[in-house]
């Protein structure tokens, strides 16, 4: 018996925290790739800069970050607590902390496939009295949407893989918190090797159909 | 229409400042001298370092009233040099792209779809994928695009130039239909001379971003500092002829100019429309102070040298017949004819040194 009820739990509920996340951050990404490829405005540069920032910084220190916001002694943590919502070590924390790490990717791969849309035809759609709007979920995003798919594939591939900042902000709670990866680190410290190589199995199978699915769609989006 | 503007760019600053009214009026000057600059501006895709832009008593931006129109509420219609086909619509949905636009900023009713696609000849077109048109067909397209939305001026740049010189030849008379069909004003970017002189009626040449010299296309386009920056190759007459008769054995048309002298040109098959262009390089034509005889060129015109430029051993001679013809001599020639202002002479064109458009 391969796939226990406990597999099961630990990899759709992984998913499903790593499909919202995604969807959350989907809206927000597209709109700030936008602004990025397609604006100039006052501190852009800072602005990105801090976008990037948990690509590279060690997760565990952007866990540690999510932490000190939404912990209860923190004015936004306490906020929230009074209206009921609390963050840390349930499955919001763990929304948040793959939203965060997913972010980046999502935007950098958003920004570039808006950059390679030919900004003349936005400017001719203007000329043809097209609003902003318009131009946007006309033109931009229809010409845009193969990056835009591959960026929020690659986001949830990220999402799924999400450690350091999880196990900070959420902990690693079995049947409450525990994803994939922190599950994957539970049992192998706690020395059920056969467990953890089913739910490796797992990670990798997914992994590979994300990252290849991502790369072909940016491949059929260049040579549209 | 007035226009006022100076802007920036990397090498010179484009500043111009004309006023003008004509149904075609074309930008004319070489690559690089500021023409696509200039209608990016006019259609407000460009920021104006100061200026003021009026047409057909509307002001479109205006430096001095703080007065800046977007692009949208300008109401123009832009067919960029490329194109610009939104290539993941059908050709349908890009002629109909600006077709909503609001009335009151259009150019009224008159204008029907039918009546485009007919002018252009792509109702064929309309479910085809735009990445499947030929470069005229995609042309057309764009073209039927811009005329869709009613604007009340229509941007041209360099609609011919991707085109190579036999396409050209069969656009060009789709341009001047749309001219004739929908009287939507039009300026029209071009380096090319040929276009010019048929298609538009006032020229603005423009060089190094300012405007060299302005007025109707074959006067304008004489004065010897312009000469000198026209291609060889460019340096033609162009006229509006009506088809008279045509003769396959003898292997000739006969066509008459609008003052009605007649003229013999290469063979053509009788056309639909029996108005045609022809052109005729200022090098192809012969000058002769007396009328010659036992010559195989099919056309002697009589007619009257009236002024003459000289620039670096060229001479540009204008003899009227009727039509003004440019020729162009050597100032040798000039000298050895000894022709002057007034000389009565004889203009000696073979037949088959006549294109037709």
């Amino acid at each position: 018996m391969i796939f226990s009820v406990e597999t099961w739990h630990i990899t759709v509920f992984s998913l499903a925290v790593g499909l919202a996340s995604t969807l959350v951050i989907l809206p927000f990404g597209v709109a700030l790739a936008w602004l990025f490829a397609r604006r100039d405005w006052p501190l852009k540069s800072i602005v990105e800069t801090i976008v990037l920032l948990p690509l590279v910084m060690p997760p565990v220190s952007t866990g540690l970050i999510l932490l000190k916001i939404f912990g209860r002694r923190n004015p936004i943590g306490q906020w929230l607590y009074d209206r009921g919502i609390e963050v840390v070590f349930n499955w919001k924390g763990v929304l948040i902390a793959m939203a965060v790490m997913s972010f980046p990717l999502l935007v950098r791969s958003v920004r570039t496939s808006f950059s390679e849309v030919n900004p003349r035809l936005e400017q001719i759609a203007a000329t043809l009295g097209a609003s902003g709007l318009r131009i946007f979920f006309v033109i931009t995003i229809p010409l845009a949407y193969k990056g835009i798919v591959a960026g929020a594939l690659l986001a949830f591939s990220r999402a799924l893989g999400e450690f350091g900042a999880t196990i900070l902000l959420a902990g690693n709670i079995p049947g409450r918190t525990q994803t994939l990866s922190l599950a994957i680190f539970n049992f192998v410290q706690t020395g059920k090797d056969p467990e953890a190589y089913v739910l490796l199995g797992i990670t990798v199978t997914l992994a590979f159909v994300f990252v290849w699915c991502s790369e072909w769609l940016l491949r059929a989006g260049k040579r549209a | 229409m007035l226009l006022r503007c100076r802007i920036p760019l990397a090498n010179f600053e484009l500043d111009i400042d004309v006023s003008f009214d004509a149904r075609v009026t074309s930008i004319f000057g070489p690559s690089g001298a500021g023409k696509t600059t200039l209608l990016d501006a006019i259609a407000g895709l460009r920021p104006i370092a100061d200026g003021e832009i009026e047409i057909n008593g509307r002001t479109l931006y205006s430096s001095a009233r703080g007065l800046n129109l977007s692009p949208q509420q300008r109401g123009l219609g832009y067919v960029p040099q490329e194109g610009a086909l939104f290539p993941h619509l059908s050709v349908r949905k890009n002629i109909l792209f600006g077709a909503e636009r609001h009335r009151d900023i259009g150019n009224a009713e008159g204008i029907s779809i039918d009546h485009v696609l007919e002018v252009l000849e792509i109702g064929k077109l309309l479910d085809r994928p735009v990445t499947e048109l030929s470069g005229g067909e995609a042309q057309r397209v764009a073209l039927a695009r811009a005329i869709l939305s009613r604007p009340q001026l229509l941007l041209l740049d360099e609609p011919l130039a991707a085109l190579d010189i036999a396409l050209k030849e069969r656009i060009l008379p789709y341009l001047g239909r749309v001219r004739d069909e929908f009287g939507i004003p039009m300026i029209y970017v071009t380096h090319n001379l040929t276009e010019v002189l048929t298609l538009a009626d006032w020229v603005l040449m423009i060089q190094q971003g300012r405007l060299v010299t302005q007025g109707i296309p074959q006067e304008a386009l004489r004065s010897a500092h312009t000469i000198m920056q026209i291609p060889d190759e460019q340096f033609e007459n162009v006229f509006t002829a009506t088809f008279i008769e045509s003769d396959a054995k003898a292997g000739r048309t006969r066509v008459r100019l609008r003052s009605g002298t007649e003229l013999f040109i290469p063979y053509l098959p009788q056309p639909a429309n029996r108005s045609l262009q022809i052109r005729i390089s200022a090098d192809d034509i012969l000058i002769g102070t007396r009328r010659p005889e036992g010559i195989s060129a099919g056309n002697v015109i009589a007619g009257t040298v009236h002024g003459i430029e000289l620039v670096d051993g060229q001479a540009l001679v204008p003899v009227f017949a009727g039509e003004e013809f440019f020729v162009r001599l050597t100032s040798g020639a000039v000298t050895r004819l000894e022709l002057k202002e007034g000389t009565p002479v004889f203009l000696i064109i073979k037949t088959r040194s006549f294109r037709v458009l």
